[in-house]
C-alpha cells in the first residue's frame, strides 16, 4: 500500500445547497475528498447524511433545485462543477464517470429489451456498428454473469430476477469502461444472498479492470468486505476519514463509535445493544458547533460552540473531533467495539455463531 | 410437536398450513407449503427467510389477513384459521397484534398519533371515559419512549424511529399476548434499529409477550431470538434454538444464508466467502421431504438420504467442538 | 488572560446529556387545513380569481331578485327605442330584440345555471362517493355492482334527456332530475377505483388488525385520502354541469321558455348576430368566465388539499 498513488478526482471545500419552497437546505457542509487510481473508496452514513448528494456532484446529477454553491471538483484538469448542460457533460457523464443505483428494477426502462439498453449506450459512447455493440454486450453480460447472456438478450426487464437486473445495471454502468464507478446502495434492495454475490461482482470486475469505485452505503458489513478507506459523513459533512482498518479497529469520532456499537452482530443476549437517540440535525438551519453534539453522549461544552477542526490521527487517518485536541480529556471508545477483532474473529472461527466452513 | 418441550407452554401452533393465492391463471401461486411449528410462551421466535420466501405471508395468515388453503392455525389451544365466529375472531384482534414493516405506509398520515394509538381502544372501546383514554395513550406512549406533547401531531412530523415506536405503541396499548413483528426494522436506519429492538425486549420482559420476529437479517435473529426458523420459497428448511442453530447449522440453505451475512471486520471479511445454495446438489430421489428431529428441538427438512447425511455431519461437528472445549 | 483559559479549559469538559431532550420536535405543530388554505392564498393570481368568483356568484344571486328579470316579463316589446341598444353608461350590456336589459337577463339566467350546476353536484356527489365507497371496499358488491354500471354509463345522455324532457316537462326541478340520474355513477365509479388503491396499504392492513369496522375505514382511513381528488372532480363537474345546461336549453330542453336561461338566451341572440353581436357574445363571455373561474379555484384548491404540496 506503500506506492504512491494517482489521485483521480480531486474534491474541494463543496458546499450543495437545495431551494425548497422559500427556504435553503446546505445538504453538503463544507467536504474535501481526493480519490486515488484504482481504489475503493466507502461513504457510510445514514439518511440525510448526504451521501448521496456528494457523488452527485462528480455526476452532474443533482435535482433542479439543487446547486454547488462553492467548491471545485478536478478531474483531468477540468472542474467538474462548472459543467452546467448535458453537451459539457457529454463524455464524462455515463463514459468516464458511471452510477449504479439502489433501484435496478427503476434503472432499467420496463418496456425495452435488455440487449437494446446496453447497446444503446456502446453505440453511443464507442460510436461503433450496431453488430459490434451486441456482440460487446453479449460478452459483458457474461462477464457480469448473466447465464446464456445470448438467449437473454432479448427479453425485458421484467423477466429478470432482482439480482439478474443489478447484474444488468453493472454491466451497462461498465460498457464504457467508465475510470469510476459510484455505487450508491447497490444491494441495499438485495437479499443478503444475492448481495454478496453482487459486492463480490464488483471487486473481481475491479480488479480485472481497474477502475476506481465509491460505494455508498449504510451497512458496516459490506464496507468491511469491499473498501480500502473509509469516509464516515454526518449531517452534510465528513466527519472521519481513514483506511478501512482505521475505522474499524482505531475509530475516533464518537458517531463512528456509536455507528459500529450499534451493530447487532457485537449484541450480547440479554443486554442492552448500543443505541443513538434522536433524528440528525435539521440542515435548513446553519449549524453551531458539531453536527453530532445533541445526540452525543460523550459531548463537551466546547461541541456546542465551535466546529471542530480535523485533527490529524495518522498520514491516512483524519477525524473532526475535539476530542482528539490536547486539551480534552481522554476518552476510550465504549467497551463493546473495544477488541473489535478479537471479538469477531471469535465469532467467525470454528465454534462461533458465523462459522462456516469455507 | 417436539419431544422436548421443558413443560413449557404452547401459545401458537401452526399445523400443516399451505398458503397459495390465485393469479388468475390455472396454476395457484404457492406461498407457503406445509409449514409446522410450534411457538412457546415467552419467547422469541423467529422466522428468518429472504424476500420471496412466504414468511411475510405466514405472519400475516396468523393474524387472519390471508387465509390459509390448508392445515390450520391454533392460538391457545383454540382454531383461529378459516372461518370462525365473530366472537373470536374478536378475541384473535384482543390477543394478537402485528408490527409491520414500513414505519411510513402502516400510519394514517391524516389522523393525530392520538388517535392512530387510540384506533383499537376506540373499536373495543377499552376505556372508562375520555380522561382514562388519554391516560392510556400518554402511557403508551411513554413506553416507547416518547412524549406525551406528541399526541396531537401527525405521522409525518416524526423520523422513521419514531413512528415505528408508535406502531408499536398502538400494538402495545391493546394489551396483547401474541406479536407478529413484520420485519419491524429493516426499515430503519441503522444507529436506530438498536433502540427499536432494546424497546421490544424491554416491553415482552415487562409484559410478558410472545414474539414472532420475522427477518431477513441472521445478525439481528441472532441477538433476539430464542428459536429460529429458516424458510425457503415457502418451505420451513430448519429450526432449532438459536445457539444451536449457529454452531450446528445443518440444511445447506442455512448455511448459505449464514456465509453471506458481512461481518463488520475488514481483516475477517477478506478471508470470507458467501457459499451460493444450490439446490440441485439436494437428493433428487423425488422422495417427499418432512420436517424430521435430528437432536431434541432441532429439526430439519430432509429425505432420508439427507438426514443421515446431516446426521453424520452434526456428530461431526460435535465431536470437533467437544475436542476444541477440552 | 487568566479568565480566558479557564474558560477554555471549561469548554473541554463533559456537557450534560439529555437523552428525551432529542424526542422533541422543534418544528411548529402542523395542521392540515390550515396548511390548505395558506397554500392556496400563497399564489396572487389564485386569490385574484377568487375573489372574482365570489363576487360573480353573490352578484348572480342577488342582482336577479333585484331585477326581477324573467323572459317572459317584456315591457318594452313594443317599445322600439328600448330594443337593440348597444352597451352604454345606461344599459350596461345594451337591450336585446324585446327591449329587455341584456345586463338583468344575463345574471338571471347565469343565477339559474349556478344553481342548478351546484345542486346536481351536491347531489351527484353525496350519492356517488357512498356508493363508491362501499363499492371500493366490497368485493363481492364490485362484482354485481359493475355490470349496474356498464348498464346505466352506457344509456346516451341527450337522448335520456330528451326523453325526460318530455315525459317531466321544462324547468328547474325536471333539469335537475335528468343531470343526476345518471351522472352519481360516474362519480361512484371514480371513487371506487380511488378506494381500491388505498384499500390495501398498509395503514389499513393495521386498521383491520385493530378490529376496526368498514364503516369507521371509510370514513377515517380513506375519504381524507380523497379530499384533493374529489375536489378536483367537483372543479370540472360543476363547469361541465353548467355546459350541459346551458346546451340543454339552447336545444329548448331545458329550462324552457319561462325561466332566465343562458342557453336560451344565447339560442335566441344567435339569430341578431350578424347586426348586433354583443348579444351574443356577452351571455356566452359571461358563461366563460364562470366556468373557467370555477374551474381555476376547484383546481387549485384541490392542488392545495394535497398534502404533498405542503412544506
Amino acid at each position: 500500500m506503500e506506492e504512491k498513488r494517482n489521485v483521480i478526482l480531486s474534491a474541494k471545500d463543496i458546499e450543495v445547497k437545495f431551494r425548497v419552497r422559500d427556504n435553503y437546505l446546505t445538504a453538503i457542509r463544507n467536504v474535501s475528498l481526493d480519490l486515488y487510481e484504482g481504489e475503493t473508496f466507502a461513504i457510510v452514513g445514514e439518511s440525510g447524511s448526504g451521501k448521496s448528494v456528494f457523488t452527485k456532484t462528480f455526476t452532474g446529477m443533482l435535482e433542479s433545485n439543487g446547486t454547488i454553491s462553492n467548491g471545485s471538483v478536478m478531474f483531468h484538469g477540468k472542474d467538474l462543477t462548472k459543467l452546467k448542460t448535458d453537451k459539457d457533460w457529454e463524455g464524462i457523464r455515463g463514459a468516464k464517470i458511471s452510477t449504479i443505483f439502489q433501484d435496478p428494477m427503476t434503472s432499467l426502462n420496463p418496456i425495452r429489451t435488455i440487449g437494446s439498453q446496453i447497446t444503446e449506450v456502446i453505440e453511443k459512447h464507442q460510436g461503433v456498428s450496431k453488430g459490434e455493440a451486441k456482440k460487446q454486450a453479449i460478452e459483458i453480460m457474461e462477464r457480469v454473469g448473466i447465464p446464456n447472456a445470448a438467449g437473454r438478450f432479448d427479453e425485458y426487464p421484467f423477466q429478470y430476477s432482482g439480482g439478474m437486473r443489478q447484474r444488468i445495471v453493472i454491466a451497462i454502468a461498465l460498457s464504457c469502461h467508465p475510470e469510476i464507478l459510484i455505487c450508491d446502495e447497490p444491494t441495499t434492495a438485495l437479499d443478503v444472498t444475492i448481495q454478496a454475490q453482487i459486492i463480490a461482482l464488483i471487486r473481481d470486475l475491479q480488479k480485472e479492470l481497474g477502475f476506481t469505485t465509491v460505494y455508498i452505503t449504510h451497512d458496516l458489513g459490506v464496507v468491511a468486505n469491499v473498501a480500502d478507506r473509509v469516509g464516515v459523513m454526518y449531517g452534510g459533512q465528513i466527519i472521519e476519514y481513514g483506511t478501512v482498518e482505521e475505522i474499524f479497529f482505531e475509530p475516533c469520532h464518537p458517531y463512528t463509535w456509536a455507528l459500529l456499537s450499534s451493530l447487532p452482530q457485537l449484541g450480547v443476549k440479554g443486554q442492552e445493544l448500543a443505541y443513538i437517540t434522536g433524528t440528525p440535525p435539521s440542515l435548513y438551519n446553519k449549524i453551531k458547533g458539531d453536527a453530532f453534539a445533541p445526540r452525543n453522549q460523550h459531548a463537551l461544552k466546547i461541541d456546542f460552540v465551535e466546529e471542530p477542526p480535523f485533527f490529524q490521527v495518522s498520514d491516512t487517518h483524519y477525524a473532526k473531533t475535539w476530542l482528539l485536541d490536547p486539551r480534552a480529556p481522554k476518552l476510550e471508545k465504549p467497551e463493546a467495539i473495544q477488541n473489535l477483532h478479537e471479538k469477531i474473529k471469535k465469532m467467525t472461527d470454528k465454534g462461533g455463531s458465523f462459522h462456516v466452513e469455507q | 410437536m417436539s419431544s422436548n418441550n421443558n413443560g413449557r407452554e404452547v401459545i401458537l401452533s401452526i399445523k400443516h398450513v399451505d398458503i397459495s393465492f390465485d393469479t388468475g391463471r390455472k396454476k395457484k401461486f404457492v406461498a407457503v407449503k406445509d409449514a409446522n411449528f410450534d411457538i412457546y410462551k415467552g419467547e422469541t421466535f423467529a422466522l428468518v427467510g429472504e424476500s420471496g420466501s412466504g414468511k411475510t405471508t405466514l405472519g400475516r395468515a396468523i393474524l387472519r389477513i390471508n387465509p390459509c388453503s390448508a392445515g390450520e392455525i391454533e392460538f391457545e389451544g383454540k382454531r383461529i384459521s378459516g372461518k370462525i365466529s365473530r366472537e373470536e375472531d374478536r378475541n384473535v384482534v384482543r390477543n394478537i397484534q402485528m408490527i409491520f414493516q414500513d414505519p411510513a405506509a402502516s400510519l394514517n398520515e391524516r389522523a393525530t398519533i392520538e388517535y392512530c394509538v387510540s384506533e383499537g381502544l376506540y373499536n373495543f372501546h377499552l376505556y372508562k371515559d375520555e380522561a382514562d383514554r388519554i391516560a392510556k395513550v400518554d402511557k403508551a406512549l411513554q413506553d416507547v419512549g416518547l412524549l406525551p406533547e406528541h399526541k396531537s401531531r401527525y405521522p409525518h412530523e416524526f423520523s422513521g424511529g419514531q413512528r415505528q415506536r408508535v406502531g408499536i405503541a398502538r400494538a402495545m396499548i391493546m394489551d396483547p399476548k401474541f406479536i407478529v413483528a413484520d420485519e419491524p426494522i429493516s426499515a430503519l436506519d441503522v444507529s436506530i434499529r438498536a433502540q427499536v429492538l432494546n424497546l421490544m425486549n424491554k416491553l415482552k420482559a415487562e409484559k410478558n409477550l410472545t414474539y414472532l420476529f420475522i427477518a431477513h437479517d441472521l445478525s439481528v435473529v441472532r441477538f433476539i431470538a430464542d428459536r429460529i426458523a429458516v424458510i425457503h420459497l415457502g418451505e420451513i428448511v430448519e429450526i432449532a434454538d438459536s445457539e444451536t442453530l449457529f454452531q450446528y447449522p445443518l440444511h445447506p440453505y442455512t448455511i448459505s444464508l449464514l456465509s453471506a451475512v458481512p461481518m463488520p471486520d475488514p481483516v475477517v471479511e477478506r478471508d470470507r466467502h458467501a457459499i451460493v445454495y444450490d439446490p440441485s446438489k439436494l437428493d433428487q430421489s423425488g422422495e417427499k421431504r418432512t420436517m424430521k428431529e435430528i437432536r431434541p428441538g432441532h429439526f430439519v427438512y430432509a429425505t432420508t438420504k439427507e438426514f443421515a447425511e446431516y446426521e453424520e455431519k452434526l456428530a461431526e461437528m460435535e465431536k470437533e467442538l467437544t475436542r476444541e472445549q477440552n | 488572560m487568566e479568565n480566558e483559559s479557564k474558560n477554555m479549559n471549561d469548554l473541554f469538559t463533559f456537557a450534560e446529556f439529555d437523552e428525551m431532550e432529542s424526542e422533541h420536535i422543534a418544528a411548529p405543530r402542523y395542521s392540515y387545513w390550515k396548511s390548505v388554505f395558506r397554500t392556496f392564498f400563497r399564489n396572487k393570481f389564485t386569490v385574484a380569481v377568487a375573489v372574482l368568483l365570489l363576487f360573480i356568484l353573490i352578484f348572480a344571486l342577488i342582482q336577479p331578485m333585484h331585477s326581477g328579470y324573467s323572459p317572459i316579463i317584456t315591457p318594452n316589446i313594443n317599445n322600439a327605442d328600448m330594443k337593440f341598444l348597444k352597451p352604454s353608461a345606461e344599459h350596461i350590456f345594451g337591450t336585446d330584440h324585446v327591449g329587455n336589459e341584456v345586463f338583468d337577463a344575463v345574471w338571471a339566467g347565469a343565477r339559474n345555471s349556478i344553481i342548478i350546476s351546484f345542486t346536481c353536484t351536491i347531489i351527484n356527489m353525496v350519492v356517488g362517493i357512498l356508493v363508491g365507497a362501499v363499492w371500493g371496499f366490497s368485493k363481492k358488491m364490485d362484482k354485481w355492482m359493475i355490470e349496474v354500471y356498464n348498464v346505466i354509463a352506457n344509456v346516451p345522455f341527450l337522448l335520456l334527456a330528451m326523453i325526460l324532457c318530455y315525459v317531466l316537462g321544462a324547468g328547474m326541478k325536471s333539469l335537475i332530475i335528468t343531470m343526476t340520474c345518471t351522472e352519481w355513477i360516474f362519480v361512484a365509479y371514480f371513487i371506487r377505483t380511488q378506494v381500491m388503491i388505498i384499500r390495501d396499504r398498509e395503514y389499513n392492513m393495521a386498521s383491520k388488525c385493530l378490529g376496526t369496522r368498514t364503516g369507521t375505514m371509510i370514513v377515517k382511513n380513506i375519504l381524507p385520502y380523497l379530499i384533493s381528488v374529489i375536489m378536483t372532480y367537483v372543479s370540472r363537474q360543476i363547469p361541465s354541469l353548467i355546459s350541459y345546461e346551458v346546451f340543454l336549453s339552447y336545444m329548448g330542453l331545458g329550462l324552457g321558455t319561462t325561466n332566465a336561461s343562458l342557453g336560451r338566451s344565447i339560442s335566441m341572440y344567435t339569430s341578431y348576430m350578424n347586426g348586433y353581436p354583443h348579444l351574443f357574445w356577452i351571455p356566452v363571455g359571461v358563461l366563460a368566465l364562470i366556468s373557467i373561474s370555477l374551474y381555476i379555484v376547484g383546481q387549485r384548491l384541490a392542488d392545495a388539499a394535497d398534502p404533498r404540496t405542503h412544506m
